[in-house]
């Protein structure tokens, strides 16, 4: 299983969960999701550098890198 | 306007974390029930943005830690003041405090394995070709969830199955104590078989959150 597939769908079932399942509780205001799409793809580009940091950390650690 | 990040019980204390827009974490109690708030100061946007995403997730996360049972809210509604906070809770009790026991002590996590290639079949130009691709897609998918999902399942309290384009997608709500051990069976089946599949989490248990058990 390559790395970065883990992450693509780590990051999938992160955005599907906060915005398609979890309790409604039936505020009045409700939010626009303009475009998943691009919540997505504005997340990808977040997290890889949270990824890429611990990716560094976990090397200069000596992690244990499989 | 009020944001809710889940109901909680037992928690410990508040996440060392801010909040969408960076507004400061609150705790409110009402009737027993208690949730995990912030204020957004500025009037709403309306609009559900990435960090407001990665924020939402991250605080539930926290919340996760340092309590007994979380049950993480949807992002995408809001509420205009306290009165109005109090009035759903009040109103949906029963069913919140049963879905609290029911997710209490257990985390969540998810399977997902893409679709598997049916190759030139793709292209059916017949109604007979058509069919046989279709029928190879759902014994592939059979067989995925014989051999995936559901040794998983016998694993978990409660899991939940969908199938979507070939591949399938499933969720599970795992006892604490055993979510090592899962996630140990979750990775040698996902290196004994040659599709894509990847095992997620733990999560806050967010796919069981709603509706009934």
């Amino acid at each position: 299983m390559s790395r970065s597939l883990q992450h693509e769908v780590t990051l999938l079932e992160l955005v599907d969960r906060v915005l398609n399942k979890g309790v409604v509780l039936s505020g009045d205001i409700t939010l626009s999701v303009a475009d998943v799409d691009l919540v997505y793809v504005g997340l990808r580009v977040l997290l890889s550098s949270v990824a890429t940091l611990e990716e560094q950390a976990q090397l200069s650690a000596g992690g244990n890198a499989r | 306007m009020i944001h809710v990040y889940g109901v909680v019980d037992g928690l410990e204390e508040l996440p060392p974390l801010a909040g969408v827009d960076d507004a400061p974490l609150e705790r409110r109690r009402v009737d027993g029930l208690e949730v995990v708030v912030s204020l957004a100061r500025t009037p709403p946007s309306a609009e559900v943005t990435r960090e407001a995403v990665l924020r939402h997730a991250q605080v539930v996360e926290g919340l996760l830690a340092r309590s007994r049972a979380v049950l993480p809210a949807q992002l995408g509604r809001a509420f205009r003041d306290e009165d109005e906070l109090a009035g759903a809770l009040r109103a949906q009790a029963t069913q919140l405090g049963r879905g609290l026991d029911r997710v209490r002590g257990c985390v969540e996590f998810g399977l997902r394995v893409l679709p598997v290639d049916t190759g030139p079949h793709l292209d059916a130009s017949s109604g007979a070709e058509y069919m046989r691709t279709r029928l190879e897609e759902l014994r592939g998918q059979d067989r995925l969830v014989a051999e995936l999902h559901e040794p998983l399942a016998r694993l978990a309290r409660e899991s939940t199955l969908q199938r979507d384009d070939g591949g399938i997608r499933a969720a599970y709500l795992v006892e604490r104590r055993n979510a090592a051990s899962f996630r140990e069976a979750a990775e040698s089946l996902e290196r004994a078989t040659e599709l894509a599949a990847v095992c997620t989490g733990p999560w806050p248990p967010y796919s069981f959150a709603e509706g009934d058990s």
